[in-house]
């Protein structure tokens, strides 16, 4: 998952413990080789080596790509697992390496989901095209760990893979878990402090990746239909929800909004915590 | 940028995830910082022949945004039964008077003398607001109102905490002022004026029972201080120490207590009304180790408490908490107490002698041991919600204070045990 990752257990069952958190680190291994871009052979990486063609898939992976479709359409487009190639072109160094126009131009007609076409067995994109489940598969991890934690025991656990958190329910006593949001575009003063005893927290945003052309910020968050960074995003948004892949997308969609991004959020009544 | 159309994404995305999943239905995730967290209990406590009472609590508390915490509780509370009137036992049948001045009761010949007419409800409210000041400071302010036929309490207090040493020192301090006033029907007898005892059906019985006794109430105020100091040890030690400091001043005789009168053969003569001191200054040190074992903990505490009426008490309290492999917890309980007798307690006066300033029969300012063996069980259930059963027995063992017993009180049973059971169950959600 490139980052830490942990599994804290409110009980006194050492034995237990290690084995809760054994099977939660299985699970993780198990999904981060099986949809990390990184990994060639991985189901991620093979479906990317073979875009253009029809691929077989399993079911996981027709779930996680109809979820993904369906935060396509909840999104009206603009959350788009198909938007990674766009990092060919940007890279935010802090420099003032900004593309042109015609290099934006040049890869746009290979993002998009809707060019992508998906059956419970099959799953077919253009070639040149590029998924990437970052921005759900980490949270998606989170939620099958809370799975198996509470099927494994009663006790109060928390799962945090980088940052993104997911509780089985309140600690003992039936107090809040008390979580502390660091994150790397946050300086120290600026931690959240946030209260959970049931669902998830997610965190999207990075204000140490952007460029700096003509005084003009260029965020690392970039609009999937121009191919540009979006206008003032939020630095970091946290954001509550049930489940751990709910709260991430959230998360993920309100910096999308740029300027709106709170505003997107209390409209939707959705719990959150921004940093600007 | 155009906000996505007016669709609930919150519903939609849950539809997803359900889907994703396989998981049914999912609660609501914010921080719940606006919901009423309640620990309802239920308990019961009985004497042998004596005492019953039986309590319900209800308990809430809210967290709000800024980590202020309100908590209120509501203690109903009923006591019936007897409970020792002072006097001593005798080899002959006793009549007392009831504090009312209505009625009498007899005691049969050898028994302790039980005033049977303890009949209360109680009713108790209290609050508390706790707030942080600063990042380690917190602050804290609450009331507590107590109500039942005969008897008012209202007290007030505020303590403030401050953390040191990376919050592994909590130093606090408090204080806490209360008020009681006792208005019992009959009214308050006169320091060991003589009971009236005699024809209660005669026409000028009731004249002559007043004339014993103050017609008003009276009342009592009592300012506590406390000083606490809390620290980690390390990773699995953790210690607290606590001094108090308790002035009360006011009415503190028990209006219900009598002592017995007796002759050289020990024959109760008379019973006269208690009187205690209208001061009592009190000084408590409290110290309290939790040690967490690799799986169990370890909760020991012992408290030394001394008075200007000469008590002075030892108390040793000991929790064992065990987890189960099922995550339900079980929890050994033991406490042993023991106190010295005040100055002015006397299991009985003798005739002819010069009646003291204070006297006072009562078994429970008397020299006494007691002792609490009880257990625990605990089961958390879904959705952080909490069940527990506890059950008790305590025993109360009064004991000489070295007073030579003379006549037939030697062959008496004057300082009677009180055994009883105490069964508590306890939900939380």
């Amino acid at each position: 998952m490139a980052s830490p990752c942990e599994v804290l257990i409110d009980c006194n069952d050492k034995l237990l413990a290690n084995n809760i958190a054994s099977a939660i680190a299985k699970e993780a291994w198990r999904i981060e080789d099986k949809y990390s871009r990184y990994n060639i052979q991985s189901v991620c990486g093979q479906l990317n080596e073979k875009a253009g063609q029809s691929c077989a898939i399993d079911n996981e992976t027709f779930l996680l790509l109809q979820f993904a479709d369906q935060c396509f359409q909840i999104s009206n487009g603009l959350f788009d697992i198909t938007s990674g190639i766009l990092r060919k072109i940007w890279h935010f160094d802090c420099s003032d390496n900004i593309p042109t126009q015609k290099e934006v131009s040049h890869l746009l007609p290979f993002i998009g989901w809707s060019k992508t076409s998906l059956t419970d067995a099959t799953f077919t994109m253009l070639p040149n095209m590029e998924i990437d489940l970052g921005g759900i598969g980490k949270e998606y991890a989170v939620d099958k760990a809370i799975l198996i934690a509470k099927k494994m025991s009663t006790y109060p656990t928390l799962i945090n893979f980088g940052g993104d958190i997911a509780v089985t329910g309140p600690r003992n006593e039936n107090q809040a878990w008390l979580i502390g949001v660091e994150h790397p575009s946050l300086k120290e003063k600026n931690n959240v402090m946030v209260k959970i005893k049931t669902g998830a927290i997610a965190t999207s945003g990075d204000a140490n990746r952007y460029l700096l052309k003509n005084g003009k910020r260029y965020g690392h968050v970039l609009n999937v239909k121009t191919g540009w960074s979006v206008e003032e995003p939020p630095n970091a948004i946290t954001v509550a929800a049930p489940q751990c892949i709910q709260a991430g997308f959230l998360a993920t969609l309100a910096l999308l909004h740029g300027k709106d991004a709170e505003l997107f959020l209390s409209d939707q009544d959705i719990k959150y915590w921004a940093i600007r | 940028m155009q906000l996505t159309d007016k669709k609930n994404v919150k519903a939609l995305l849950l539809t997803a995830t359900t889907t994703l999943l396989g998981t049914a239905s999912v609660q609501a995730a914010e921080t719940k910082a606006d919901e009423w967290q309640f620990d309802t209990a239920l308990m019961y406590y009985g004497e042998t022949d004596r005492v019953t009472a039986v309590e319900a609590i209800i308990a809430g508390s809210k967290q709000f945004g800024n980590d202020e915490i309100l908590s209120l509780k509501l203690t109903v509370d009923t006591l019936t039964g007897a409970s020792a009137n002072g006097a001593v036992a005798q080899n002959t049948p006793q009549t007392f008077t009831r504090p009312s001045g209505k009625g009498q009761y007899q005691i049969k010949a050898g028994e302790t003398p039980l005033d049977d007419t303890f009949k209360d409800t109680r009713l108790q409210l209290t609050g508390q607001w706790t707030q942080p000041l600063t990042e380690r400071d917190i602050w804290s302010i609450g009331g507590n109102l107590s109500k039942e036929y005969d008897y008012f309490s209202a007290a007030i207090n505020s303590n403030i905490a401050r953390d040191f040493n990376k919050k592994n020192t909590t130093v606090s301090a408090g204080v806490s002022f209360a008020f009681d006033q006792i208005d019992p029907e009959g009214g308050i007898p006169n320091a060991f004026h003589t009971m009236l005892i005699g024809d209660v059906d005669s026409s000028n019985f009731a004249s002559d029972f007043d004339a014993t006794r103050k017609e008003s109430g009276d009342d009592k105020t009592t300012v506590d201080l406390l000083l606490g100091l809390t620290q980690v040890i390390n990773r699995n030690m953790l210690v607290q120490l606590n001094y108090s400091y308790s002035a009360s001043s006011g009415y503190m005789t028990d209006p219900f207590k009598v002592l017995s009168v007796v002759d050289q053969q020990g024959i109760s003569q008379t019973y006269l009304y208690e009187n205690r001191p209208d001061s009592r200054k009190k000084h408590a040190f409290f110290g309290q180790v939790k040690y967490h074992f690799d799986t169990t903990i370890l909760d020991t505490s012992y408290r030394y408490m001394m008075d200007d009426w000469e008590i002075d008490s030892h108390t040793v309290d000991t929790k064992y908490i065990i987890p189960l492999a099922n995550g339900h917890t079980i929890e050994p309980h033991f406490r042993f107490y023991t106190q010295t007798a005040a100055e002015f307690y006397k299991p009985f006066l003798l005739e002819g002698q010069v009646i003291p300033q204070f006297a006072s029969a009562d078994y429970r300012i008397g020299e006494m041991d007691a002792m609490t063996i009880g257990m625990k069980y605990g089961i958390p259930l879904s959705d952080g919600e909490h069940l527990s059963f506890r059950i008790a027995y305590y025993q109360q063992s009064p004991k000489s204070d070295g007073t030579q017993a003379v006549g037939q009180l030697n062959d008496l049973e004057l300082y009677s045990k009180v055994d009883a059971i105490m069964a508590q169950i306890s939900y939380s959600f």
